[in-house]
């Protein structure tokens, strides 16, 4: 068997996935080639590469909140009570609904005929002549 | 309590806090008050930090654990429990991340992977980082994804096989895969790097 086909097998081998068989071939190959044990380190090293590149990777201090927000919990004090996702259409809806309800209501109700016809603008008043009496408003009696 | 709700940092109910998994989940479908919390305080940077290494963008990662725990919350009340739950969380970060870089076709060069981040950090860790990620992000989605379960998070062959949906058998060969295309991928970026310094 070559180093490659070996090599194929390093990664099982090392999270102790390999058949015992292959295992004891490849453990008898690892203690004859200098190349297959460097690669076998080097591949046990990716984990704590990989672990160590995100090390320092901090969560936004809000991160929970937003995710709260975000899926409908809002904050009661001292608890978090779930608004269920179906609500808030629900409540658009019915926001629409009522809307839909006094628009028509107003249409229906809303005051018709001649008294409520516009009103003639009210006739300009020529200013008074010097001298003339002031115009008076009319008073009950005048009636 | 204000302040720690304020700060995003509130504690649970001590008995969700040593509840295991699964019992968070029957909580969470219940809504039972402080179970989804509890369940976000202990995969927020799991979540985070897988999307991280696959998007290798920090706060690209936080949009996608964000959006994964909305999936999650809204699918919880259906959510059987065949799988782990982080198993279940792991897929759907990890589907996130393929489908946005599907979306974005990401070629990421070196310099413009941008560090998460961080306090004052020793230069040789912070390139060392910047190489791992980058030879992460060289690698096919597929292979990262693979490698990124397995020695980032730590899930067994089976866990994996289920987050994937793959063949217990090409989780192996895909894994054995992605560490050789890894380490080749690192080894050439590394001498780069010696050469450049």
């Amino acid at each position: 068997m070559t180093c490659r086909l070996y090599e194929e097998q390093l990664s099982s081998y090392l999270d102790g996935e390999l058949p015992a068989v292959r295992a004891a071939r490849l453990e008898a190959h690892l203690k004859v080639c200098p190349h297959c044990r460097e690669e076998l380190d080097a591949l046990g090293g990716i984990a704590t590469r990989i672990r160590a590149a995100s090390s320092q990777l901090e969560v936004s201090h809000d991160f929970d909140r937003r995710v709260l927000w975000a899926v409908g919990y809002w904050q009661v004090k001292g608890w978090q009570r779930p608004v269920r996702s179906y609500l808030r259409p629900l409540l658009l809806a019915a926001m629409f609904l009522l809307a839909m309800l006094g628009a028509i209501w107003h249409f229906f109700t809303r005051p018709t005929g001649p008294e409520w016809q516009p009103q003639p603008a009210a006739a300009v008043v020529a200013p008074a002549a010097p001298g003339a009496p002031a115009p008076v408003a009319p008073t009950r009696k005048d009636r | 309590m204000e302040e720690a709700v304020r700060t995003g940092t509130w504690s649970v109910d001590g008995r969700l806090a040593t509840a295991d998994d699964a019992a968070l989940v029957i909580a969470c479908a219940r809504q039972e008050p402080g179970a989804f919390q509890e369940l976000l305080s202990r995969y927020r940077r799991p979540a985070v930090t897988l999307a991280y290494q696959m998007m290798g963008d920090p706060e690209e990662a936080e949009d996608v654990a964000q959006e994964a725990f909305v999936r999650v919350f809204q699918a919880i009340p259906r959510f059987r429990g065949q799988a782990a739950f982080s198993t279940w969380l792991y897929r759907i970060v990890t589907n996130l991340c393929l489908g946005r870089r599907r979306r974005k076709k990401v070629t990421v060069e070196l310099d413009a992977v941008r560090e998460p981040r961080a306090a004052d950090s020793p230069s040789r860790t912070v390139t060392e980082a910047l190489v791992t990620r980058q030879a992460l992000d060289a690698m096919t989605p597929g292979l990262r994804a693979i490698l990124l379960l397995r020695d980032q998070e730590g899930l067994s062959y089976t866990e994996i096989a289920e987050a994937l949906r793959l063949p217990l058998g090409t989780v192996r060969s895909r894994l054995s895969k992605a560490r050789m295309s890894f380490r080749q991928i690192w080894k050439k970026l590394s001498e780069v790097g010696e050469g450049l310094s």
